[in-house]
């Protein structure tokens, strides 16, 4: 479904993804994982179309994305949901309108876009919560309702990144809970970014290991722990001794 | 070793500078590329012109009654040592209508706006909503940023109409209780001494403020960097380039209209 053929991102001086190479197949699930800094963030925007690459290419479902116009992303997009590391509410929208936004937008009924939020919340647990504002939710709740307003388009590939960053081990545990219970629904394909290896470990079926804008690892997460490169099994052990640059 | 440094600092500075305007300019024309045809989400222009337009009449209203009562309160030694009651009302209109008007009004209005707009704009990036919206196929230019161009443009004129409205009432009071110059010979100087196109020619300047304020206040608010510190350096350069352009377009449209 998603191709990425040596794709590399500078900003200014700083080369930030270098010759990264992809397949992600339909359905499948995909983690990104590395040290801060290493470029995850940017690659999982790079698949959403959201920072254009400096060098390789994007292609989705056999078409050549890369460097496409907005106008011309946008039925891509329409096929993707996305939840943001910092969730991206939308302030000035109550969490009944965060969700049912990408719905609004492409003109559906109201009724229908009511009923489909009812549904989305309560499969997120968070029924009930319709009329409160972003500013009025726990970190946990609003990476919930960004969890919501990313599937509820049904789309075809779901981009999770830092899906449970500042959350504690029990609700981390009850995020992914979600996300397998979804997926095992939707069959969508799914590309999650987290620091947190151990648990992203359990949702995904392999892993990419960013280090320095490069994949040091491709393989199943299964596996990860023994990946032959010395700075992939440091970070995934969390071994304080090793060739990793802090 | 001074001269190279202070060189090497100028230089710095004018590429910083030049990049803003290239940057300001950019989004201008997107802007004018997303108005073509004019595909308004009238949701969030109706929005932005009771946040923008309603909420600021108060304090232009006092800023108005001020600046009018102001003008007379210059021109009171004049008019008593001339004898020139008659001419108090054209001094004081004159100001108001053309110049001080369309300025204070734009200055209060960039400063309560202009500011709010930009760190609303910066809050929404760096909490990644503007690229929330591109993920949803929505183009933030056209949905975030033009009716919020629109409707500042609309509002800061008519913020100027009742502005100038209340600055003539002002004036008249004022004159009334320093001057003792009655109401009906205050009237009679601003109908026999103003001409409408004194009130246009502050129309006229309000449309390019606004439209001033409304781009730099959304292009420092998109191009924010570095979190909740960078919101609040953005604010401060989109008052201070506000600023600066409305005394720049006041000098060029003043000196063009002569």
């Amino acid at each position: 479904m998603i191709e990425l053929q040596d794709v590399g991102v500078r900003f200014a001086s700083r080369q930030v993804l270098d010759g990264v190479r992809l397949d992600v197949a339909r359905g499948a699930r995909l983690g990104i994982i590395g040290p801060a800094a290493s470029g995850k963030s940017v690659l999982i925007k790079v698949i959403a179309g959201l920072v254009a690459p400096s060098s390789g290419r994007l292609i989705i479902d056999g078409t050549d994305v890369t460097g496409l116009t907005e106008e011309r992303l946008a039925p891509v997009r329409a096929r993707i949901g996305m939840l943001f590391q910092n969730y991206a509410l939308y302030d000035f929208l109550t969490v009944e309108g965060n969700v049912g936004f990408p719905l609004v937008r492409r003109g559906e009924p109201a009724d229908q876009v009511a009923q489909r939020v009812r549904d989305r919340l309560r499969a997120v647990g968070l029924a009930g919560s319709e009329h409160k504002l972003p500013s009025q939710l726990s970190g946990g709740m609003k990476k919930r309702v960004g969890i919501a307003r990313a599937t509820i388009a049904a789309p075809e590939l779901v981009l999770y990144d830092e899906p449970t960053a500042g959350l504690d081990p029990v609700t981390t545990s009850k995020m992914y809970d979600l996300l397998r219970a979804d997926h095992e629904q939707s069959g969508a394909t799914a590309i999650a970014v987290s620091s947190d290896v151990a648990a992203l470990i359990g949702f995904v079926d392999t892993v990419i290991f960013l280090y320095q804008g490069r994949a040091h690892y491709q393989g199943p997460a299964a596996t990860v722990a023994d990946a032959p490169d010395p700075v992939v099994r440091q970070f995934v052990r969390g071994a304080l001794d090793g060739p990793l640059v802090g | 070793m001074i001269g190279e440094r202070a060189i090497n600092a100028v230089g710095t500075r004018a590429v910083a500078v030049s990049r803003e305007i290239g940057g300001i300019t950019i989004l201008f024309a997107q802007i004018l590329r997303a108005l073509l045809p004019p595909r308004l989400d009238g949701r969030e222009l109706v929005k932005n012109l009771h946040k923008m337009g309603n909420r600021s009449v108060p304090i232009v209203a006092l800023t108005a009654f001020f600046t009018g009562g102001l003008m007379v309160v210059q021109a009171a030694p004049f008019v008593q040592r001339l004898q020139a009651t008659s001419l108090a009302g054209w001094a004081a209109g004159y100001a108001v209508l053309r110049e001080v008007g369309p300025i204070l009004i734009a200055l209060m209005f960039s400063g309560r706006v202009g500011a709010n707009n930009t760190a609303e704009l910066g809050t929404m990036t760096v909490t990644e909503q503007l690229d929330g919206l591109r993920a949803l196929a929505i183009d933030p230019i056209r949905y975030l940023i033009v009716p919020r161009v629109v409707a500042m443009m609309v509002m800061l004129v008519c913020l100027t109409c009742i502005g100038d409205l209340i600055a003539l009432a002002g004036a008249m009071l004022v004159a009334k209780g320093v001057l003792d110059i009655e109401f009906g010979i205050m009237y009679a100087s601003f109908v026999e001494n103003l001409s409408p196109a004194d009130f246009l020619h502050g129309i006229y300047k309000s449309i390019a403020f606004g439209l001033s304020i409304a781009v730099t206040s959304c292009y420092f608010g998109v191009t924010v960097r570095g979190g909740a510190v960078g919101v609040g350096r953005a604010v401060n350069a989109a008052v201070v380039a506000a600023a600066v352009s409305i005394m720049l377009l006041d000098f060029f449209l003043t000196y063009l209209n002569v």
